[in-house]
């Protein structure tokens, strides 16, 4: 079947056909992700709503992906339904993700699954051995019954069943002195537990297996903005200990560009611009990444004005005609209101966007916002704290 | 409270049918019934023929004919129970739920009080000291046996209350300077109403199974005719085993038909509540066209592959060569 | 514990309602039916047992209601339940007799009805959706018969039609009480058919309530989260199990008393010589005593096994225990 959608992706999606090429060219484990034009729908039949629609999405091992916008944009949804776990009424209605487990001790053993036609008992195999995922409320995430060393436990041997119970206890505790926690954390309950502790537990939890990626669902959001800074940068520093990949979802898009490697922004459904995250930081190109840049205070650097996006995210079930965010864009052309974009490269290779404004035969200028370099980017920000 | 339409699923149409059914026949079946119930001028111990389509008692009375008169008595008690035990889950609920403080500490005690003592051992007890002339009174028994089942609906009343006072239009409400009846019985009451109606349900179901087991041994007049006097006069001419099932079976079918209704119109109002217990929107037979299982496994999205009709402006032709 | 105290409590002041309601019930009744009791006894009895009848009552001494309560009180801290006016014989003793049979009996169908319910919920809460879910409707049909009308139904059918089980008593003429093999097998065999009655009518409750929990936890990020993490689905399935039985169990003091008042009846039907028995003969017989004791007796098991629940629902969900803690 993937045979087919390959044919009709190729002719659909320029963007598609050249990453493909790259995937060829180098070796495959390169990525540990490839998400090709992937689809989900919440529903089926008349009252089907699309929620992600057509995205393509690779990631390179041991590299963080960003994956921003607002609630309802379908960043939860697409990292969900990737995995398999988006609950009903979802539906993966297209595309394929193949994961590439890689094994260090033999290259042979190294393998390619694709989470969409693999069975139960495949899923079983590469969950948490090979893909984790932390949620947004680990109060939620922890069974509050038991014990948080069983849940350690349980991991431990349902895919390390060559572990002993002593052995399973000491790899606990070590992944809890990793997170900065004292073993005796181990015989507590969710409930006893801080905020913030709770969430250093999933994410040790999520590295007890040693996986190649890591999902992370807006991990922070439920936290203070102290705790918020220590967990991210012991993110940073346990990505460059154990060198996993991850995929961090957050609406937070100044958050990102301290984590992340690549960024892509998400806007009803689909992505409208993919890029580095310095670059996409500093240098946006999609009106909607603007304006979610300018929703939010950066953690470092120059104060600017927080402005927001007018208007509320568009009714999956009803969108408009031409670009989905045509109604609340600032720089809206008539042209938007006819057609969609497509997610076009732009630049280079590693930039797109989905923006009639970058098309090269639209006719109006781009804006002087969406323009700028990465570096007078830095300067326009510079000159706008030196006048405020 | 604008939506307060039932989830329409087979279950709760089928459990509306079954109670409609059960209402009329509280309505028009003493007018329906053949003969009079009590009336002994028949052979004894008929089978079931088209005369008599349930057989006669060992009296000789038109077995059917007692069931259509006993469906009012054993109904309006049960109706009656139900509606003043709600009233006083009501009223202690919502105010021990609205009120807080001691109020609500004595009110929840009341109610844990009356939850912990069996109910129908209480019951008997207070009917075996009635005098016999109040014992053939529906509204009397109908008043004792709501004394025994109101504590159930008060308490869960009372958490949906609470849970109802900190929200926004209540709080709006109150800083508006409305008064506090005003709030608890035009703001919070009419929120309660899915609640509300789940415990009368329950009170009904818990009624008819008390009047009918008071009756079955002999506690009300076994003069008036319901289910459980059937029941009763089944028992003691040893009808079960003699095999005379015609006698014994067809009230207690019907009891448990009511009870079945009553259940399966609470099995909607509880998805009403719970959003969580209503089933994904699909029938049967779209699920089949479009090759989904039958019941989706937690953890194992189900994947569907129709012919790929990509969006005609996600990708113009005139992009392709940038 | 906090918590356990603050139960006990509560049921040290049901307990006393309960003995209260007891006391006055005949004494606020149109028509004093303890007068006219008393008044038919007259020279049907013998003067001492009058006496204790009397005195069960109260009615001994010439003395104003407090005067009675106190009395009535003092009466039954001793164990003194008065006298059977039936049966002629102090109820205290006739309730040691009966109260094994009865709390037998419903324990073991409430503790095997909770069992397979819960288990059954669990499976049917699971596989929401499935061709199982043709199962609710019969479950609610079987909730809804009353209980004594299934046990005759199914003493009917499976003892003395088909002869699968022995038809009535607790035991055989044949064997000797005691502590012994062919006694206490005897027995069982004579409880399956009551057993099973019971588990029947009662166990759709638990299976409903344990469903719809059930589901609901299915909903939760932690269930989810089991899923995530490769364990196998038994193992999920535990996970939300464990925690949708916290509310059944929380919700057992308002079923016992529910699933004893239906348990009696089946006794009743089967000839079991327990309290329900017991009870319908002091009904009739209009025995007041014998129904007071009977009434307290049953309160005070219902309260003992509510405490027991409670204890459970402690052992198993660790958020109360740091409540109780603080």
């Amino acid at each position: 079947m993937s045979a087919d959608t390959f044919d009709i992706q190729a002719v659909s999606d320029p963007l598609e056909n050249h990453d493909s090429e790259v995937v060829a060219a180098n070796e495959r484990s390169e990525f540990v992700l490839e998400v090709t034009n992937f689809s989900v729908d919440y529903g089926v039949g008349d009252n089907m709503v699309r929620a992600v629609n057509d995205v393509t999405l690779h990631l390179r091992s041991s590299k963080v992906l960003g994956i921003a916008g607002e609630s309802g944009s379908g960043k939860s949804t697409l990292v969900y339904a990737m995995t398999r776990l988006l609950r009903a009424p979802g539906v993966i209605s297209g595309g394929d993700v193949i994961l590439n487990v890689a094994n260090p001790d033999d290259e042979k053993l190294s393998t390619a699954v694709n989470l969409v036609t693999a069975s139960e008992k495949e899923l079983r195999k590469v969950r948490w051995s090979h893909v984790s995922i932390v949620l947004q409320s680990a109060l939620s995430a922890l069974n509050p019954v038991l014990r948080v060393g069983r849940e350690f436990d349980e991991v431990l041997k349902t895919h390390r069943p060559e572990m002993s119970k002593v052995q399973r206890r000491a790899r606990a505790a070590e992944l809890l002195a990793m997170v900065g926690l004292n073993e005796d954390r181990l015989i507590r309950f969710p409930h006893e537990l801080s905020g913030g502790q709770r969430q250093r537990i999933m994410i040790a939890l999520a590295l007890a297996l040693d996986p190649d990626l890591v999902i992370m669902d807006e991990p922070t959001t439920a936290l203070d903005v102290v705790t918020q800074r220590e967990i991210i940068s012991e993110l940073h520093h346990l990505r460059s200990r154990f060198g996993f990949a991850m995929i961090f979802i957050t609406h937070d898009l100044s958050l990102l560009v301290e984590l992340a490697d690549e960024i892509v922004v998400m806007y009803a459904g689909e992505i409208v611009e993919r890029a580095g995250a310095r670059e996409l930081y500093e240098a946006p190109r999609h009106p909607y990444t603007l304006g979610l840049l300018n929703s939010f205070p950066p953690l470092h650097g120059p104060r600017r004005e927080l402005t927001g996006i007018p208007g509320s995210p568009p009714d999956l079930s009803d969108l408009p005609k031409g670009c989905n965010f045509y109604l609340r864009c600032p720089f809206a052309m008539a042209r938007c209101e006819r057609e969609a974009p497509a997610l076009t490269s732009i630049e280079n290779a590693d930039r797109s966007v989905a923006c009639w404004l970058h098309s090269p035969d639209s006719s109006a200028p781009v804006p002087v916002e969406l323009s700028r370099s990465a570096n007078s980017a830095r300067n326009a920000a510079a000159s706008e704290k030196g006048r405020s | 409270m604008k939506n307060l339409r039932l989830p329409k699923s087979p279950k709760v149409l089928l459990g509306l049918g079954i109670v409609g059914f059960f209402i009329l026949m509280t309505v028009i079946g003493p007018w329906l019934a053949p003969f009079n119930p009590s009336a002994t001028n028949f052979a004894a111990n008929l089978t079931p023929s088209a005369h008599h389509w349930l057989g006669t008692t060992s009296l000789g009375q038109d077995i059917f004919s007692q069931l259509l008169v006993g469906a009012r008595a054993t109904m309006v008690v049960a109706l009656v129970a139900g509606l003043v035990a709600t009233v006083l889950s009501v009223t202690v609920g919502v105010a021990a739920g609205y009120l807080g403080g001691f109020s609500d500490d004595g009110l929840s005690l009341l109610s844990n009080v009356f939850l912990a003592i069996p109910g129908l051992p209480l019951l008997i007890v207070i009917d075996s000291y009635l005098p016999v002339s109040s014992r053939s009174n529906s509204f009397v028994i109908g008043l004792i046996i709501s004394l025994t089942g109101w504590a159930w609906g008060a308490r869960v009343l009372r958490a949906q209350t609470m849970s109802l006072r900190n929200r926004d239009f209540v709080e709006a409400a109150r800083i508006i300077g409305e008064k506090r009846h005003r709030i608890m019985f035009s703001e919070i009451a009419p929120n309660l109403l899915p609640v509300l109606a789940s415990s009368f349900l329950f009170t009904v179901l818990y009624s008819i199974g008390a009047y009918v087991t008071l009756a079955y041994i002999g506690l009300t007049s076994t003069a008036v005719w319901n289910w459980g006097t059937m029941l009763y006069w089944a028992q003691a001419n040893n009808a079960p085993l003699s095999n005379e099932w015609y006698w014994f079976v067809p009230p207690g079918i019907c009891i448990a038909l009511v009870g079945t209704g009553l259940a399966l119109v609470n099995f909607g109002i509880d998805e009403f509540i719970n959003p969580r217990l209503r089933a994904a929107g699909l029938t049967a037979r779209q699920r089949r066209t479009l090759g989904l299982p039958r019941r989706v496994r937690l953890g194992f999205t189900p994947v569907i592959r129709p012919v790929r009709t990509p969006r005609v402006s996600t990708a113009p032709a005139k992009l392709v060569g940038q | 514990m906090r918590i356990i105290v603050r139960r006990l409590s509560l049921y040290a002041l049901t307990a006393w309602v309960a003995i209260t309601v007891n006391f006055l019930l005949p004494r606020l009744m149109p028509g004093n039916p303890v007068q006219t009791m008393i008044g038919k006894l007259t020279g049907q009895v013998t003067a001492a047992e009058m006496n204790a009848i009397r005195l069960s009552f109260g009615l001994g001494f010439k003395q104003g209601l407090v005067g009675q309560y106190f009395t009535y009180l003092t009466q039954l801290f001793h164990g003194n339940f008065g006298v059977s006016i039936t049966l002629g014989a102090p109820v205290g003793a006739i309730l040691r007799e009966s109260v094994p049979w009865t709390v037998g009996l419903i324990g073991v169908s409430t503790i095997v009805s909770f069992a397979v319910g819960t288990f059954a919920g669990a499976l049917l809460g699971w596989t929401r959706g499935s061709r199982l879910d043709a199962l609710i409707p019969t479950a609610t049909f079987f909730q809804a018969i009353p209980y004594f009308f299934l046990g005759t139904v199914m003493l009917l059918v499976f003892a003395s039609n088909l002869h699968w089980f022995p038809v009535l008593g607790a035991y055989s003429q044949s064997v000797t009480p005691g502590w012994n093999w062919a006694f206490v097998g005897n027995v069982i065999r004579y409880g399956e058919l009551p057993v099973i009655s019971i588990v029947l009518s009662s166990v759709a409750g638990w299976m409903l309530g344990m469903r719809n929990m059930m589901i609901t936890m299915v909903g939760e990020d932690f269930v989810l989260m089991a899923v995530a993490k490769g364990l196998p689905r038994r193992k999920v399935i535990m996970h939300a199990a464990r925690n949708a039985v916290l509310p059944s169990i929380a919700n057992l003091s308002l079923a016992i008393g529910l699933v004893v008042s239906g348990a009696l009846l089946v006794e009743l039907v089967f000839n079991y010589p327990g309290v329900g028995d017991l009870l319908l003969q002091a009904v009739l017989n209009e025995d007041y005593p014998l129904i007071q004791g009977i009434f307290l007796v049953i309160t005070l098991t219902v309260l003992c096994a509510n405490l027991i629940a409670d204890v459970v629902y402690l052992a198993l969900d660790p958020r109360t225990r740091t409540e109780a803690a603080v």
